[in-house]
């Protein structure tokens, strides 16, 4: 008896405490989510803008939240939608883009957001790359970029050295790539001699770009959802041919698909490593051999080649909600505005090896000289403007791309396993690819 | 004599089955009947468009040759798994039953291994197996074996074998060894008497008397091997090379989250539960018949 009062006389005091605070307090800052999907040094970075966000201001609370890998992080995302509540702004990897361009009711363009805002946005000021990747042919943007990245080849100049190549001079085309590798394998200066992270990315999607090749039809998905994939060309087969080559002496030698093969430029046991402008932050910190950087490597015999390399990494996505409210989106606006600043822009582009994503940030890092303290950071933005611009270096937009990635991992796997010739690999993946873009054609169109 | 716990009401029972009723309700039959209902329909990954098909997904499902290609697969798989989890858990139980001395120390840490998640195994087998910078890698390469799990399937397959099979041979083992203590001695005495050597003691007395345990760790491994070994597939190979090492518990995983075809993933999710189930009917109904007590 004397402990049921007691009890009961417990709850009542908790209950009179939860509610008074509230009512004694001003006005709640309102919360919006922000979903990130960058672990490690990157993804810390990103949660101290969210917070020095926050500081300036009182009306809106950003969180930013690690959800998994991009496409966890996606699922979670589809699977929050459908309960009818989405975060309100996610960071989407590139090969995502395509599904979300698609998904029109459940995003919101940028442009749009900034334009209920009432807030003064600039599409042009981002770097032109990106807006042809992130953009509708109006000028407007549908997400905002963010982490622009594009490949670029790392090398061991200790190998270089050791095997009697010049350590100040990147070989700038595929034969030369081809000619070092063999000389460090004869010399023996390492023990593999080209390697490469993201294989579809680079091998792919960057080297359609480097020869202005088109991916697929309806330049390369923009037009329309009827595309087709025409990635078989005589010179993408020729690249896989190269690769297949190279494997049987090692002077290529098969990495994985994703980023597992900086590892072996890392080691030292590869020599040289296209990877992500972004790894160079890795390269940096454990490499312990000088190293160099150069733009990715190109046939010569295409006319008019090197054209521009495109970009990777992710940008931002607003979501749409039914029970979002004008002062959420506002905040999302705000919050947007404040991460295209200089402020954070020029500060991300410095710690992390991605490039500025707007123009008035690489202006104000070449201003500042820091191009000329750190002279191998500018080789990724010189693949992108010292490329010649053609009508293919805009990027792709298809649905299913993650997908369509891997059935190509899958196919060039075959062909270095020798269970296939190059020529039927792609022929194989264009077709593997075609039937998901059919199927993507049917439930988004 | 049997000792029965007899309750005075209804109430009581009820709610001490209630926690797990509601658990098997919640992460079980809902997720289950949502696989259901999903796999009857196609639609965009938002919801946006959602068409009712039929058994169309289950159609393009079974006639598509990757789709068919992975069961045999998963198959070859749980077979290489229970085979070499029950196998060296059988011998291992038997050594350490016949110990004395240290005989504690030789049974936990053979039972260790278990306690490890099966991704986090998986990673542990890929550091000491990775090409690049592995240490059992290491040793091979100086020994002239060219292994290259990123590339060679055969060498990913025994890569993900080896790191599931690992950490269910400690749980094989415990139950091996609660199992041989089961067995009266008299009856190996009586043997051992009669002139029967160790191995045919093992044979014709110990490994019928086990028949229990053996069939119920059958069960468990082969469904430990569909979908408890995601984490190392997903941890280790990611499905490749090549597919090397895709088994129909990734290829839903991979369907449904990455390529977010909600539709063909339920109705695979849907043919996996299917198989289990039927599985373990046909276990419980032709096995248990041999099964002496």
């Amino acid at each position: 008896m004397r402990f049921r009062r007691l009890l009961l006389g417990a709850v009542g005091a908790a209950a009179i405490a939860a509610v008074l605070p509230a009512s004694a307090q001003q006005k709640q800052p309102i919360e919006i989510q922000f979903w990130m999907g960058l672990a490690g040094a990157s993804g810390e970075l990103l949660t101290k803008y969210g917070n020095d966000f926050n500081k300036k201001q009182n009306d809106y609370r950003v969180v930013v939240s690690f959800k998994g890998q991009y496409p966890e992080q996606r699922a979670a995302a589809v699977a929050a939608f459908r309960a009818g509540n989405p975060p309100h702004i996610m960071q989407m990897f590139d090969a995502g883009s395509g599904d979300m361009m698609s998904a029109r009711n459940a995003i919101v363009p940028v442009s749009e957001v900034f334009k209920r805002a009432n807030l003064q946005f600039n599409p042009g000021d981002f770097i032109g790359p990106a807006r042809g990747y992130y953009g509708l042919p109006n000028g407007d943007l549908l997400s905002m970029p963010f982490n622009v990245s594009t490949t670029v080849l790392f090398y061991n100049k200790d190998a270089f050295k050791k095997a009697g190549l010049d350590p100040d001079k990147p070989p700038r085309t595929w034969p030369e790539v081809i000619q070092a590798a063999q000389q460090i394998r004869k010399s023996n200066a390492a023990a593999c001699g080209y390697t490469t992270t993201w294989l579809a990315w680079v091998m792919l999607e960057q080297f359609s770009s480097r020869h202005n090749l088109p991916i697929g039809t309806q330049q390369s998905g923009r037009g329309g959802l009827n595309a087709e994939l025409t990635f078989n060309t005589p010179l993408h087969q020729k690249m896989v041919q190269t690769l297949v080559d190279m494997q049987k002496d090692k002077s290529f030698d098969y990495g994985g698909r994703s980023n597992d093969a900086a590892a072996k430029f890392i080691s030292g046991e590869c020599a040289m490593l296209t990877q992500s402008s972004g790894g160079l932050g890795a390269i940096q910190r454990d490499a312990k051999f000088e190293f160099g950087t150069g733009q990715l490597p190109y046939w010569p015999e295409v006319q008019g080649a090197p054209y521009a390399t495109t970009i990777g990494g992710a940008s931002l996505w607003v979501f749409n909600a039914p029970n979002r409210s004008a002062d959420e989106f506002r905040g999302i606006a705000m919050f947007l505005d404040y991460m295209r600043s200089n402020e954070v822009m020029v500060d991300w582009a410095k710690q992390t090896g991605f490039l500025p994503a707007t123009n008035s940030a690489f202006k104000a890092m070449t201003e500042e000289g820091f191009f000329q303290k750190n002279p191998g950071r500018i080789v990724p933005i010189l693949s992108l403007i010292e490329g010649r611009p053609g009508e293919h270096t805009n990027g792709y937009r298809f649905g299913r791309w993650t997908e369509i990635r891997d059935v190509y991992h899958e196919e060039v796997e075959r062909a270095l396993q020798g269970r296939q010739t190059p020529a039927e690999a792609l022929h194989n993946a264009v077709r593997r690819g075609n039937a998901l873009l059919r199927a993507f054609e049917k439930t988004a169109g | 004599m049997q000792r029965k716990v007899v309750f005075s009401g209804v109430a009581l029972p009820y709610a001490l089955l209630a926690p797990q009723l509601a658990i098997t309700l919640v992460f079980f039959f809902w997720p289950a009947g949502q696989a259901l209902f999903m796999s009857v329909l196609q639609q965009d990954p938002f919801g946006a468009r959602v068409v009712f098909v039929g058994l169309d997904n289950f159609r393009a499902v079974l006639t598509d040759p990757d789709y068919l290609a992975s069961f045999w697969r998963t198959v070859y798989f749980s077979f290489a798994v229970t085979v070499l989890a029950m196998a060296p858990a059988l011998l291992l139980a038997v050594m350490a039953d016949r110990v004395v001395r240290a005989a504690y120390a030789y049974k936990t840490t053979l039972i260790i291994p278990y306690a490890i998640a099966p991704a986090v195994a998986g990673v542990l087998w890929l550091f000491m197996l990775n090409p690049a910078v592995g240490v059992l890698a290491y040793l091979m390469r100086t020994l002239g074996i060219p292994w290259n799990p990123t590339l060679d399937g055969t060498h990913a397959m025994l890569l993900v074998i080896l790191a599931s099979a690992w950490s269910q041979i400690a749980y094989n083992f415990l139950f091996f060894l609660a199992g041989l203590q089961a067995i009266p001695k008299s009856l190996l005495e009586a043997a051992a008497i009669d002139g029967a050597g160790g191995t045919r003691r093992f044979w014709t007395i110990v490994f019928p008397l086990l028949a229990p345990t053996t069939f119920f760790l059958l069960v468990v491994n082969i469904v430990f091997a569909f979908f408890n070994t995601f984490g190392v597939i997903h941890a280790v190979t990611g499905g490749g090379p090549a597919k090397a090492t895709e088994i129909l518990v990734y290829k839903v995983y991979y369907d449904g989250v990455i390529a977010l075809d909600l539709g063909s993933s339920s109705a695979q999710s849907v043919i996996l539960m299917a198989i289990v189930i039927v599985l373990t009917a046909i276990q419980f109904k032709y096995i248990e018949r041999r099964v002496h007590y």
